[in-house]
């Protein structure tokens, strides 16, 4: 990969509960990716994901403590604080939050709501402001002269193009799309992920595209990363976790998604995820794995390389290969697990 | 030849000794009227309708799974709510167990529901908040005064959570909705559907808002408990891979009529429907090997205020002809299909 767009190294958030015990929400989640790419983060509610991409917004409350590097374009945002982040957000790193298409206020235009990010960060006014919110429209397939018209004039799928439109309006290198088709038909979910592939081809936008629908992420990321209990437990091209996947529960998450016309039995996963306000010992998957062993019990297994791009923290792989026996079991991660 | 069966008529229907179908729908219409400000009604604006259901004909057997799909404001949400009698139906019958639900007084109407159980989206908003689990689920026994005591009716809940894989049951019975995952608590739902054993289950997009390691769960439990208990279940879902999966029949529903129906796996491998092909195609797949091409369709459905003559689908339609905008089709079984049961409204499907 050429020099990468968005660099997330070693990130971790613990929220402090009113109880007073931590929550450790991520654990150490790195990823990187380049101008054009769309990568995946998929995981159940409740895995980290929405907080990752929050994190590397710097937009979590400040109950929240973020530790780690994001780098944008080789700037490095988060250390300064809401100082430094201020600096990059919308410009750099643009987000479609969930929701977004509710998001606009009901008694201003939509033109009106795409313009404001531009203004604030003093990138154009007035009419200048206007025809770049027209522009940011047609590029998202809604009529320029639209812009003058309010939030319940729009349906659904146009709401959800309005405020892509807005995430795009500082030019951003970046854009995290979280859940950005839930809650819309299939039809309209086609046309956003098409405009989304699209907008990361001709913009040449890193874009981050966080959903809990597998068949999502195979339609439109070349890499995914998939999250379990605030860790990715596996990361790399869509084809090989769907085909040569190395960690049970990706394997088991496709298993429990159907497929349009296949007739295997779609089996869901018995127990639920771990309680992440108190302390893990061992893998945080083996109470529901199928495959787990004694060690699971004890050594948490550390993200390891597994192939080209590949990478999947599971002991199996561990026994399986000679290579990275040693290194999982010392439960370090290495560095070429993170590329 | 095209056979062109009226939907009402029951000729495609094999099987000598067929038992009545549970459930009945014939020609339902369910309107809405569009509010008009007094100003409006002043000034002469026409009274409008919204055709939210606009003549849907539906039989559910005994024991079979039907999924009802569409995109939103189809009417599939309605046409359940008109079976429950939760929205009046503005035309056509209902039939439940062979009994007209129109001719049943409202304070008959109870006889019905203990045939006709329903079970929401929201698991999160369906159960309330304040009442224990034990609660919930002894509601529906309390209202219908089935259980001669209380030990009777716990007893009879304690069997209706176990029979929803809530195991076991004493674990559950005293806990609050909060205490328990999505997942628990839509079985909760499904128990408390369940402990009147009924005839006929609706169940409105009961997984879509499930993790998806818990969404096989629940529906594998609804296809065993149907089984076990021949009891009819109809679907409400937007996922056309669940709807394959789990269903006997699709029944596909476009502005607020059925468009193409037959038995599931026949409706996605031999779609005949132009709309029901686009939606197959835009269907993402979870092997990224099987990457669709997608046909997607311009626009979103037409508002079923002002409902397009002729094919109501004729505007969106890649394939629409002249005809397509005067001729409006029928549901018919096409000669070139030779499944019973399939069959599509589509002038060009022959």
């Amino acid at each position: 990969m050429s020099e990468p767009i968005l660099d997330v190294r070693d990130l971790n958030v613990w929220f402090e509960l009113p109880s007073g015990r931590e929550l450790h929400a991520v654990k150490g989640v790195s990823f990187a990716l380049g101008a054009g790419e769309v990568l995946g983060l998929v995981g159940e509610s409740g895995c980290g994901k929405t907080t990752t991409i929050l994190a590397t917004m710097g937009l979590l409350p400040s109950s929240a403590e973020v530790s780690g590097e994001v780098r944008v374009d080789g700037a490095d945002t988060l250390s300064g604080g809401e100082d430094s982040v201020r600096a990059h957000r919308w410009t750099d790193v643009a987000m479609v939050f969930q929701g977004a298409m509710n998001c606009f206020s009901p008694v201003r235009t939509i033109g009106d709501q795409i313009v404001e990010p531009m203004k604030y960060h003093g990138l154009a006014k007035g009419d200048a402001a206007r025809q770049r919110a027209g522009e940011l429209l047609e590029m998202v397939g809604i009529p320029a002269s639209s812009a003058q018209r309010y939030p319940h004039e729009f349906s659904g799928g146009m709401r959800q193009r309005a405020a892509i439109a807005m995430a795009l309006a500082c030019d951003p290198k970046v854009l995290l799309a979280d859940e950005p088709t839930t809650g819309l038909d299939v039809m309209v979910q086609a046309q956003i992920l098409e405009l989304l592939s699209g907008l990361a081809q001709s913009l040449g936008l890193a874009v981050v595209l966080v959903t809990h629908d597998l068949p999502v992420v195979a339609e439109v990321c070349s890499r995914a990363a998939v999250m379990y209990a605030g860790q990715i437990i596996e990361m790399g091209a869509v084809d090989d976790l769907y085909h040569d996947s190395h960690h049970p529960y990706t394997r088991l998450l496709f298993a429990a998604t159907p497929s349009l016309l296949g007739d295997d039995v779609v089996a869901s996963i018995p127990g639920t995820p771990p309680r992440l306000d108190q302390p893990l010992t061992g893998c945080s998957f083996r109470e529901r794995c199928d495959s787990a062993m004694d060690v699971c019990a004890t050594l948490s297994p550390a993200l390891i390389t597994v192939g080209a791009q590949h990478s999947a923290a599971c002991h199996l792989n561990a026994v399986t290969s000679d290579r990275g026996t040693r290194v999982a079991l010392d439960g370090d991660v290495t560095p070429e697990a993170l590329q | 030849m095209t056979d062109r069966t009226p939907p009402t008529s029951r000729a495609e229907h094999d099987g000598a000794h067929r038992a009545a179908p549970v459930l009945s729908v014939r020609e339902l219409k369910t309107q809405y009227p569009v509010h008009r400000s007094l100003v409006g009604r002043l000034l002469g604006q026409p009274k409008r309708t919204v055709h939210a259901v606009d003549g849907v004909s539906l039989q559910v057997d005994a024991g079979e799974f039907v999924a009802l799909v569409g995109e939103s404001g189809c009417g599939k949400t309605t046409t359940v709510m008109s079976i429950l009698g939760a929205v009046k139906a503005t035309e056509g019958v209902i039939e439940v167990n062979g009994t007209d639900i129109a001719d049943v007084s409202s304070r008959d109407m109870l006889s019905i529901y203990r045939q006709m159980q329903m079970i929401y989206q929201d698991p999160y908003g369906s159960l309330d908040p304040r009442f224990r689990i034990r609660r919930t689920v002894e509601e529906p026994l309390l209202v219908h005064g089935v259980g001669s005591s209380k030990r009777d009716r716990t007893r009879l809940v304690s069997a209706a959570l176990e029979s929803a894989g809530l195991r076991p049951a004493d674990l559950y019975m005293d806990r609050f909705p909060h205490e328990l995952s999505g997942g628990q608590r839509q079985r909760v739902a499904i128990a408390a559907a369940l402990i009147l054993n009924p005839a006929l289950l609706l169940a409105d997009e009961p997984v879509s808002m499930l993790d998806v390691s818990v969404r096989a769960s629940v529906l594998n439990l609804l296809d065993t408990l149907r089984r076990e208990r021949n009891m009819a279940v109809v679907m409400v879902t937007h996922d056309l891979s669940t709807a394959g999966h789990f269903a006997d029949r699709i029944v596909v529903m476009y502005l607020g009529r059925v468009v193409e129906e037959g038995p599931a796996k026949e409706v996605l491998r031999n779609a005949q429907h132009p709309y029901t092909r686009a939606l197959l195609s835009v269907v993402p797949q979870p092997d990224p090997r099987d990457r669709s091409t997608p046909q997607t369709l311009t626009g979103e459905t037409p508002n079923p205020i002002d409902i397009p003559t002729g094919c109501r689908f004729h505007p969106r339609c890649p394939m629409a002809q002249e005809q397509c905008r005067t001729i409006d089709p029928t549901l018919a079984r096409p000669a070139s299909v030779s499944i019973s049961g399939h069959r599509v409204a589509c002038l060009l499907a022959t």
